[in-house]
């Protein structure tokens, strides 16, 4: 292996959803920079144990813990909290919302779309990073953390067909930009980041006619995720990202401008 | 403390006051200000008016844990079924627990060393030992134990709840805002009444904040309990000491675990340790100026704690107004500001 920096050296990330696509290659990327612990958390034990298992291949000294847990059930938030919490003595620097779900697959439209299918779809996309902010950021308020929440463009776009999970997305970059102007003089900071299309089964099952070799490999839009979990974007708040665009010019472009006033 | 007074059951509080229809910052306050005699009563969102730029808030952030498990003695004859509530854990990583009969006397389920309790999702423990100093508590071993025991506790347990309590409210409502591990078996009640917005109001007002971590045990059975001090939180007492500002602990632990940590003159450094430090009024306190705190029962020995602020008269004129003026009593109650 190539000498590196350790971008992530030190940090405790607790991330939802990482058992499949983009959350197991947010969990991998994040033990390569270096991560001191990661909390990973899904549905399915049997998938997030083999990440878990993953993952120590990568950082055998990692200190690792999988929770079994369903982040719609508040009961479940506040269990995968004091576990995590438990197991990080009481220190937190990274919370990853990534786990959402798309509701019924193919997608009605909302006309026809079920009250409990819409339900479940906000309380797991909006509901639950809702309640898992809410018990995470005791635990970064007084040494500072960042929170980043996973998006979609069906958060600014109202496409047919893409109810009640782009309704949801909608709600959480709304949510995230009030937690944002909440937090601002605290040392917690908080960003929402699109991945833009990936071959992940989520979206396979979303879209099944299209073609799936046209979208990324989740493994290649993590950078922006270490980015924002890093020291590197210190001070950066309230932030939308396109992980496929070139965030990082968009980023010394207004850098610039700003020094410029 | 020969102390003697009575409170009416009506005044203790059987709900968290947003189910009494008003915010969890809205619960009234009771200041006594020990040096000039005088007691006032006002709003707990008001608390700023009586803290000063310079002042530091000390917090416990120990998080309730569901406390109470259900388990049956694991026997060929199913023996008894009993109320497990967990006390504390021991460093040893066992844990002292109440263990409360369901049936009958609460203290008739023949506990002896030796014995299997079942719990659910395949959960177990044995009866270790009677403690040597709280012979109401046993000691217990689990089948699992660290982070895949505390995920199991959060499955199974629920809350602690006493017979005034009106309904089983869920655990969060057991829960401080600020509240980060987990490890207490009585939620540090002192604290509940912040909300984040008061928080951030006091600190724009220069009002610092720091966190100590004591996991409360039961309350009526307290003994040794473990606390920790941060560097940051004895920084913070320290350079407080130095100015003008006044440390205020919230809650009974935050006097226990700073008072513990606290060197003769009252400075503080990083601590982790057991403390079975007894506060009363012949304890000169070291560190801590004030003391924001719930209404106590008569025989808490967290009004002998409070002696240790201000003569026993003092108290008992203050909770004399308090019972006249209908305060509440307990964890989802009103306040008592001693500055």
């Amino acid at each position: 292996m190539f000498c590196r920096m350790s971008k992530l050296a030190g940090k405790n990330i607790l991330i939802t959803g990482a058992s499949q696509g983009l959350g197991r290659e947010m969990a991998l990327r994040f033990a390569r920079e270096g991560a001191a612990a990661l909390s990973l958390v899904a549905r399915h034990p049997d998938k997030l144990n083999v990440v878990r298992d993953d993952v120590l291949k990568i950082a055998p000294k990692i200190d690792i813990v999988a929770i079994e847990a369903d982040v719609s059930k508040p009961r479940d938030i506040e269990r995968i909290a004091a576990t995590t919490l438990a197991r990080f003595k009481g220190q937190l620097d990274v919370l990853v919302n990534n786990a959402s779900t798309i509701g019924p697959s193919p997608m009605p439209f909302l006309l026809d779309y079920p009250v409990e299918d819409f339900r479940e779809v906000l309380d797991t996309n909006l509901i639950g990073p809702f309640l898992l902010i809410k018990n995470a950021l005791p635990a970064m308020i007084e040494r500072g953390g960042s929170i980043i929440n996973v998006t979609s463009d069906a958060g600014q776009v109202g496409y047919p067909g893409w109810g009640a999970y782009g309704i949801s997305k909608f709600g959480l970059e709304g949510m995230s930009q009030t937690w944002a102007s909440e937090l601002q003089e605290t040392g917690v900071r908080i960003n929402w980041v699109d991945p833009g299309s990936m071959n992940t089964a989520m979206h396979r099952a979303a879209e099944p006619e299209e073609d799936p070799s046209e979208w990324a490999n989740p493994a290649d839009v993590t950078d922006v995720f270490v980015f924002l979990g890093s020291d590197e974007s210190k001070g950066l708040t309230g932030k939308r990202f396109q992980a496929q665009e070139n965030w990082k010019a968009e980023l010394n472009h207004e850098e610039r401008k700003a020094k410029k006033i | 403390m020969a102390f003697t007074f009575v409170v009416p059951p009506e005044l203790s509080a059987k709900e968290p006051p947003e189910r009494r229809g008003i915010r969890r910052d809205q619960v009234r306050l009771l200041v006594i200000d020990r040096a000039a005699g005088r007691i006032e009563h006002t709003r707990f969102d008001k608390v700023g008016d009586y803290l000063r730029a310079g002042d530091l808030l000390v917090f416990n952030s120990s998080r309730t844990l569901p406390a109470s498990l259900r388990g049956c003695e694991c026997s060929a004859s199913h023996g008894p079924c009993m109320e497990v509530r967990l006390a504390e854990r021991l460093p040893d990583g066992s844990w002292l627990a109440l263990l409360l009969c369901e049936q009958g006397d609460p203290f008739s389920c023949g506990l002896r060393a030796g014995m299997q309790i079942e719990f659910a999702e395949g959960l177990a423990a044995t009866v270790l030992e009677r403690d040597a100093n709280i012979p109401r508590l046993w000691k217990l071993g689990f089948s699992i134990s660290g982070t895949e025991l505390v995920d199991l506790i959060y499955r199974l347990g629920k809350p602690i709840r006493y017979e005034y309590i009106s309904a089983p409210w869920d655990l969060d409502y057991y829960q401080t805002v600020y509240a980060t591990e987990p490890g207490s078996a009585e939620m540090p009640s002192a604290g509940r009444a912040f909300t984040w917005k008061l928080l951030l109001d006091l600190k724009r007002r220069g009002i610092d904040i720091a966190y100590i971590i004591l996991h409360a045990g039961l309350s009526s059975y307290m003994d040794e309990e473990e606390y920790f001090v941060s560097r940051i939180t004895a920084q913070k007492i320290n350079r407080t000491r130095e100015g003008a500002g006044r440390i205020i602990a919230v809650g009974t632990t935050v006097v226990r675990a700073l008072e513990s940590a606290a060197s003769e003159n009252g400075s503080v450094t990083e601590a982790h340790g057991y403390t079975r430090l007894k506060i009363d009024r012949h304890h000169k306190l070291r560190c801590v100026e004030g003391l924001l705190t719930g209404l106590h029962e008569p025989e808490a020995s967290h009004l002998d704690l409070l002696s240790a602020f201000l003569p026993a008269e003092q108290i008992h004129v203050a909770y004399r107004e308090a019972v006249a003026r209908r305060y509440l009593w307990h964890e989802f109650g009103d306040l008592n500001l001693i500055l």
